[in-house]
């Protein structure tokens, strides 16, 4: 559509020689379509065709939609379902108002912005897997340190990862921890995106810097916090790195941390279940999508 | 009167933000100053320092030393540099190439390529996990760091940085060239390579962090030991002495962790700004 008003302006000579030359452009896109090819579309289907053959050992039988009843009917896969969730969920109650409060207070500041900016943001790029190493000492229920503090506050001292009732609670700390330097990043962004005259309108109408915050600032973040509520959801469903980490491929204790992607691992990967797998993983797959679309809906946003 | 109330208001509410973001921010630290402060420890691998201090009460390079004894940390950490440095030289490349010819390129298909590229951006690894390990399996490249660098030919997000970027360099430059008679390849490498400095920047630190912290997929790839990288190693460590070796398990991840925080004190600004500047952003 965008490319007819050019060619009008193009002399005619110029025009043809462009689409003599169109094949030029397919090689620049060469490596990129190739790997389309081979690690997106190939995969998808072919991921999609084990989903429908039973799959032990070596041999591959026709199974119909027998892999998607079994695991449609698992508890074990409701139950990572739930896990995923749930620690998606609460970590994203916990991590955006947090770190848009942060970031508020960090736009605002008048010194050492880039020191908390950087501070701030350091969690994030650490390994998740070497984060998750540090947690476990740090949430050990009887040498850690936030027990410690907790034990010196007077609170009562939960048993985090070694309790599976206390369990997902320390995945989300943990998340928290890791994830709130990215959203903190993000908000930053988008806040000085916003029009100074806005501010300066409501300075003369006699407005405090709170209700400038809670009128101006928190309406004109709605996209950002749609777009780390959307990318969070597609973050939490995948979630599998720190879990596996600290609770195995069975999400110990008592896979109450197991997440769906910890599901698929375990048994594809070490049941060696290829169809079982990619029946969980085309259930994924369709939540995934079916949660994009609604959360797309309900936050209004174009992507 | 008032103007002098307001501006002491002013510094009151700067110094109380001050305040609380100093200690978020040292909350936010406190993991990694005690991960130092327990390598250190000597006697952690027995009992862990109870209470916890964040000095160690008995400095030693204990730890340290076990961990750099048998060399296994520097060949993760020479595994994790060779799949890095490929990955990024791979992906930014495949990035710039892609981005440039969805800018300036006229083609057919060109809008439809171009969903294609940024639908490749909603699709997780999970639903490609399967058959990509029996693919190069067939292929005999498991254990091999093939399959690690490959994928990255595909990097929509780069591709949308890069489109961006060059839609913002004028086509007058091209123009000229091409009535000079000038490929389009020569156009490419002679005239816009060498101003893309700032987005090539940006993609390299992106790649470099997703590669260097990347797990499932190496995990599923490769089991041998020698070709362990960084975060597999650190991840058969804890799952082999679970929390038993405290003081060796956190000297391992302060060892683990210091080359990407180094960096990242380095590269931050770029970091931050590319974030910033890319539209990965609500509006």
């Amino acid at each position: 559509m965008r490319s007819k008003p050019n060619k009008k302006e193009m002399p005619n000579g110029s025009s043809k020689k462009l689409k003599g030359n169109q094949w030029m452009w397919y090689i620049f896109l060469l490596p990129t379509l190739l790997g389309i090819l081979c690690f997106m579309v190939y995969p998808i289907l072919e991921s999609l065709r084990l989903s429908l053959f039973h799959t032990s050992g070596g041999g591959e039988t026709w199974a119909g939609f027998d892999n998607y009843k079994t695991v449609l009917t698992s508890g074990e896969f409701w139950n990572s379902v739930y896990n995923t969730f749930y620690i998606g969920l609460f970590q994203m109650i916990i991590t955006i108002p947090l770190g848009f409060i942060f970031a508020s207070m960090i736009n605002s500041v008048t010194i050492a912005k880039n020191f908390f900016k950087v501070i701030f943001f350091l969690p994030n790029v650490t390994a998740i897997v070497a984060a998750a190493m540090i947690f476990t000492f740090v949430l050990h229920p009887d040498m850690g340190l936030l027990n410690y503090f907790l034990g010196k506050l007077g609170l009562p001292q939960p048993l985090w990862l070694a309790d599976p009732s206390t369990a997902k609670w320390a995945i989300i700390l943990l998340g928290v921890w890791h994830w709130i330097g990215f959203v903190i990043i993000i908000c930053l962004a988008n806040l000085q995106a916003i029009s100074p005259e806005l501010y300066e309108a409501s300075t003369i109408d006699g407005a405090s810097s709170f209700q400038q915050w809670l009128f101006i600032t928190i309406p004109n973040m709605v996209g950002t916090f749609a777009f780390l509520l959307i990318t969070g959801w597609i973050g939490a469903l995948q979630r599998f790195n720190d879990v596996y980490v600290i609770g195995g491929p069975t999400g110990s204790p008592n896979r109450s941390i197991q997440t769906v992607v910890a599901y698929i691992y375990e048994h594809g990967f070490t049941g060696f279940q290829f169809g079982l797998a990619s029946a969980a993983t085309y259930v994924l797959f369709v939540i995934i999508l079916i949660f994009t679309v609604f959360n797309l809906k309900i936050t209004n946003m174009k992507l | 009167m008032a103007a002098l109330t307001q501006k002491k208001r002013f510094y009151i509410s700067n110094l109380i933000k001050f305040v609380i973001l100093l200690i978020g921010g040292f909350l936010l630290m406190v993991p990694f100053i005690w991960m130092i402060s327990v390598g250190f420890s000597r006697s952690a691998n027995v009992t862990m320092p109870f209470p916890p201090s964040l000095i160690p009460k008995d400095p030693s390079w204990f730890n340290f030393g076990i961990v750099f004894e048998n060399g296994q940390i520097f060949r993760a950490y020479l595994n994790s540099g060779i799949v890095t440095f490929s990955s990024v030289v791979l992906g930014v490349a495949s990035s710039l190439l892609g981005g440039y010819a969805f800018s300036k390129g006229k083609f057919k298909g060109k809008r439809l390529l171009f969903i294609v590229v940024l639908a490749t951006l909603m699709i997780p690894m999970e639903p490609r996990l399967i058959p990509m390990y029996e693919m190069f399996n067939k292929l005999g490249m498991l254990n091999t760091f093939w399959p690690l660098i490959l994928p990255a030919m595909v990097n929509g997000f780069g591709i949308f940085l890069c489109k961006q970027y060059f839609d913002r360099l004028p086509d007058s430059l091209r123009e000229s060239a091409q009535i000079d008679g000038a490929k389009e390849f020569t156009i490419f490498f002679k005239i816009y390579f060498p101003l893309t400095g700032p987005i090539a920047a940006t993609l390299v630190i992106l790649t470099f962090i997703w590669s260097w912290n990347d797990f499932v997929w190496p995990l599923v790839i490769l089991n041998n030991q020698n070709l362990q990288t960084i975060p597999l190693y650190l991840a058969s460590f804890t799952q082999e002495n679970g929390t038993s070796l405290g003081g060796l398990t956190m000297a391992l991840a302060t060892v683990s962790v210091i080359p990407i925080i180094i960096l990242y004190l380095f590269l931050q600004r770029f970091i931050i700004q590319s974030i910033a500047l890319s539209g990965l952003k609500g509006e």
